[in-house]
């Protein structure tokens, strides 16, 4: 009796604790389905305006002194909502409704691009463990207590007000203003809506000032649960946001406000009852300790496997999806044997002219860079694999590079393994982790494998890697992850020299196996399911087959370049590395340059890793000037313009999917070819002739003509 | 000897919507057969449940003897169930021939990721006079190696149907080939189809809102209005129905 007592007791406390939390993630849940459903985007840059106007709130509070309120007006009612409309007007508005894989590549690199560009405007720098403070001065010491049982505090009561605040007030301007009631209609059915001649564009900017001005609420709700201000964290919220939305199938705004708040409670409840089981079982440790990243990651895989309707997700809702018009494909320009040829020719001198200078005459700091810049490179075909050929969305591709460094790690520190031969056990490893996962994911399209990957990527950090037999458990936190440099036979891998020479010979040797994959059965059957599943599978193709396949392989690369970087650096360096945040600037980096081929994963690598120290450190710059004083005083930039950079760069993929290096070389060739025709042809004056022109003709046809008996 | 195909009962709701109600074609081996109806009636969707791209909620499909109702897309697609598409689905940023290459490697199922690693992923002789053939058939060979997005409408459509036929099916379905095409390709298009067909000898189900193309090319149709079947026969005498004619033409029996 007395212990069933307790019991309640405790449930109930962790209902109440559960509920200011889940009120921000309801705030959350809600804004994000707000401007999915009305523009179609999944907007995984949420997190980063939260960021952006939580980080502005500090920033005005603590470096300018400015009230709370005002602080409170400029970036959650002005700065997060104008964001909003920018992007939609800017971007987003631009792109074709059907897009899906485009809008969701943008959001990743504005999510890395965002916080960048506020960081450098505002001056803003996170400081460790300077906890943010709330909107109500004292709000972390002044508690209220409810029928003895939970103190809230000052920021939870104001959370959950806010929370109320919030959507009651979004409930009236659905119900009672015309915008609102246009608003809800272009919710309910988007092209219904534009059949019926409302202003669905002007909804649309609408709509995204809304759900920005709640992105930016939460943020600044939610900050002072971090210790430390920093974007990383709050790029994680999208997976809470979109657990919650799950609930709601993505569609349902009073849904994914039940999900919000029945999350918050969720984890609460989780955090009050695990510790007890986890005292008798060692295993739950590491969950126990992270349940705020873990039960997001769980839920969501669980709803994720579960839901019969996210399964069939084909059978859309929309009762007018059967009668949009048929897309526009993508300007692609195609690609002549001749600028593949003389691709590799250039390719291939390049890399001897550099590697000779390398060899002979580099110092040391270059050496590394160079060597990370190989490394890098595989690890960058692994998002060619997955990205370029089988047109998924993975983030991801950091846990399966730790797999590969833990891998060596652990199989050189237990076992003395040879770490040549432990890093292709840790690719293994990570292919065969990569192809479980891939299983139950790649039936359920693009957007749910981007989220789910990046949910695993979320669970891989807070919970894997603080596994013993992964990251090393207790006795790593003291001495680190460490990876010997030994000699084997000949070659001596604590000599950078013959480094450099192993990085490149496994390079040369994975980027031939991923030509010869391209242009095999492997990628012939991935490009036509990467263009339309539908017609694939018409004719024998399994999806989920080659889906499997593509994240196996690409899970080897991965793992491949993971341990490489590991024996580089001497150190599995998870955190600089491999975090979720640090691999989505790979994703970034790849398809901003070039996803589609080999040698775009090699211009990717050296955008990461030499744009800072050859580009904005103003080296490259000096050496052609030839002197270091005519060097502008903006020099050295800041590294984050680097984020920013690619960030934006992928705003190009709607219209370039090939990515810019690739496009950029594309088009000088034509222009080339262009030039020597009327050279040929001068005399006459014959108008140059494009080499396909004559069948070039608006592909799509009308939506008329196609609905017309 | 049982029907190629027998679809029966076939029922499927959209948000409680019944798009198509108790629904039943048969198709026999080798035999041209008509699906008309107006906008809306269910045509499209009928296709989806027979290919399996969606389940419908009753109703079960059998080729060639086996119900096939539980099988995957790509399962029926190879027990010889060929597509084209009312809203054109070709592989972009590949070539024409390459859209026959995958089928072709498909159909004969052997391809693995070892093999390409092998360096032997490359399209072989044989593969490339079996594409040759089909591009001939079709009259493609000037378009082999175009990137598909060069292709005007009407070519996607050859295409597709060219893709199709590579996997050697028994049963094609064609939804609406002829929309997009003008009066003379359509006529080239019926003609290569019975060209082919005379060869292969697979059956076909034709979704046309053409009429003069479903009456001549066509020997037994089937008529869908508002998701139901409401009438089936040889052509000629189902297409001068009144109730078929109410329903499709607008015209009322009284009136006709
Ligand atoms: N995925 C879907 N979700 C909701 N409703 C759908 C879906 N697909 C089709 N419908 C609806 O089912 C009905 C039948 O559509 P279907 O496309 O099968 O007609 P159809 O006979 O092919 O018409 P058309 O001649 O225009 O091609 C329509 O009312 C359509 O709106
Ligand atoms: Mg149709």
């Amino acid at each position: 009796m007395l212990i069933a007592a307790a019991v309640l007791d405790d449930v109930l406390r962790g209902v109440l604790q559960g509920v200011p939390p889940g009120s921000v993630y309801a705030i959350i849940a809600v804004g994000f389905v707000l401007a999915y459903k009305t523009s179609g985007v999944f907007n995984l840059a949420f997190g980063a305006q939260a960021f952006v106007s939580a980080a502005l709130f500090f920033h005005a509070r603590t470096a300018w002194g400015w009230p709370s309120w005002l602080a409170f007006v400029v970036s959650v009612v002005v700065v997060a909502p104008a964001i909003g409309v920018a992007l939609e007007r800017l971007v987003f508005r631009h792109l074709p409704t059907d897009a899906a894989l485009a809008k969701l590549v943008i959001t990743i690199g504005l999510s890395v691009a965002l916080p960048s560009l506020f960081e450098l405007i505002v001056g803003f720098e996170p400081v460790a463990g300077r906890t943010p403070e709330g909107l109500l001065p004292g709000g972390a010491e002044v508690f209220y207590d409810v029928a003895g049982i939970y103190s809230f505090s000052r920021n939870e009561l104001t959370s959950m007000v806010i929370a109320v605040v919030a959507v009651a007030g979004l409930g009236a301007l659905f119900r009672f203003s015309p915008l609102g009631l246009q608003m809800r209609a272009t919710v309910e059915s988007p092209r219904l809506t534009e059949l019926a001649g409302v202003r669905s564009d002007g909804v649309a900017a609408f709509a995204w000032a809304l759900s920005s001005l709640f992105a930016g609420l939460a943020g600044v709700l939610i900050a002072p649960r971090f210790n430390t201000l920093a974007a990383p964290d709050f790029f994680n919220l999208v997976v809470v946001a979109v657990t919650a939305a799950a609930l709601g199938r993505l569609v349902d705004l009073p849904r994914a406000l039940v999900g919000g708040v029945s999350l918050g409670i969720t984890i609460s409840l989780v955090q009050t009852f695990l510790p007890r089981v986890a005292e008798h079982a060692a295993w739950l440790t590491p969950i126990q300790e992270n349940v705020t990243s873990a039960i997001p990651f769980l839920a969501l895989f669980a709803l994720v496997l579960g839901s019969r309707t996210l399964r069939s997700g084909r059978d859309h809702v929309d009762p007018l999806s059967g009668v949009s018009p048929p897309p526009p494909p993508p300007a692609a320009m195609s690609r002549s044997p001749l600028l593949t040829r003389a691709t590799l020719i250039a390719g291939v001198v390049f890399f001897a002219v550099v590697g000779l200078v390398v060899f002979t005459s580099a110092d040391a700091q270059w050496m590394f860079l160079v060597t990370q810049t190989v490394i890098l490179s595989i690890v960058f075909l692994s998002v060619t694999v997955i990205t370029g050929f089988a047109g998924q969305i993975s983030l991801c591709q950091g846990a399966f590079a730790a797999i590969g460094g833990f891998t060596v790690f652990q199989l050189a520190d237990r076992f003395d393994v040879n770490v040549m031969a432990a890093v292709f056990v840790g690719a293994a490893i990570a292919a065969a982790v990569a192809g479980l996962l891939a299983v139950p994911l790649v039936r359920l399209g693009r957007v749910w494998v981007a989220i789910a990957t990046l949910a695993f990527a979320a669970f891989f950090d807070a919970v894997v890697v603080k596994l013993p037999f992964v990251g090393g458990g207790a006795t790593s936190l003291l001495q680190g992850t460490r990876v010997p440099r030994p000699a084997i036979g000949p070659v001596d891998l604590g000599d950078d020299r013959h480094l450099l020479a192993v990085a490149l010979v496994v390079l040369g040797i994975t980027a031939l196996a991923v030509r010869r994959l391209r242009d095999g059965t492997t990628g012939r059957m991935l490009a036509a399911v990467r263009a339309s599943e539908l017609a694939g599978q018409s004719i024998g193709i399994s999806a989920t087959r080659s889906g499997v396949t593509a994240f196996a392989i690409s899970g080897f690369v991965a793992g491949l370049g993971g341990g490489l970087l590991s024996i580089q650096q001497q150190n599995v360096n998870y955190a600089t590395n491999f975090s979720p945040y640090a691999a989505l600037f790979w994703v970034v980096v790849v398809v901003s340059l070039g996803v589609r081929t080999v040698e775009g994963a090699s211009h990717a690598a050296a955008g990461f890793a030499l744009t800072d120290p050859l580009l904005f450190s103003g080296v490259l710059l000096a050496w052609m000037l030839r002197s270091p004083d005519s060097v502008p005083d903006v020099f050295p930039l800041s590294p984050k313009w680097r984020f920013v950079m690619f960030g934006l760069g992928t705003i190009a993929f709607a219209k370039h999917p090939e990515g810019l290096v690739e496009n950029g070389k594309r088009t000088a060739h034509r222009r080339v070819e262009q030039l020597l025709a009327r050279r040929r042809s001068a005399p006459g004056g014959a108008p140059p002739s494009g080499s396909n022109t004559a069948l070039a003709r608006p592909h799509p046809p009308s939506a008329a003509a196609e609905a017309s008996p | 000897m049982t029907a190629l195909l027998d679809a029966s009962g076939i029922t499927k709701a959209f948000a409680g919507v019944r798009a198509i109600n108790e629904v039943s074609v048969m198709v026999d081996r080798g035999e041209r057969v008509g699906l008309i109806g107006p906008n809306g009636a269910g045509k499209t969707t009928l296709f989806n449940c027979i290919l399996g791209v969606i389940r419908p909620d009753a109703g079960r499909v059998v080729l060639d003897g086996n119900d096939i109702s539980s099988l995957a897309v790509h399962e029926r697609a190879r027990l010889g169930i060929g597509r084209t598409f009312q809203r054109i689905e070709l592989f972009l940023e590949t070539t024409v021939r390459d859209h026959l290459l995958v089928a072709e490697r498909v159909r004969q199922g052997h391809g693995s990721v070892w093999r390409d690693l092998l360096g032997r992923g490359r399209p072989s002789r044989d593969e490339l006079a079996a594409t040759d053939r089909m591009l001939e058939l079709l009259g493609l060979v000037t378009l082999a190696d175009e990137p598909i997005e060069q292709l005007s409408l009407g070519q996607g459509r050859l295409v597709e149907v060219a893709r199709a036929l590579m996997t050697r099916p028994s049963l094609l379905l064609l939804d609406e080939p002829s929309s997009g095409l003008d009066g003379s390709e359509t006529t080239d298009l019926a003609a290569t189809l019975r060209a082919v067909q005379s060869e292969s000898g697979f059956a076909m189900l034709l979704v046309e809102h053409d009429v003069e193309l479903v009456s001549t090319f066509t020997d037994r149709c089937y008529v869908l209005d508002f998701g139901k079947l409401i009438a089936a026969g040889p052509t000629a005498a189902t297409l001068a129905d009144p109730h078929v004619r109410a329903a499709y033409f607008g015209t009322t029996p009284e009136a006709s």
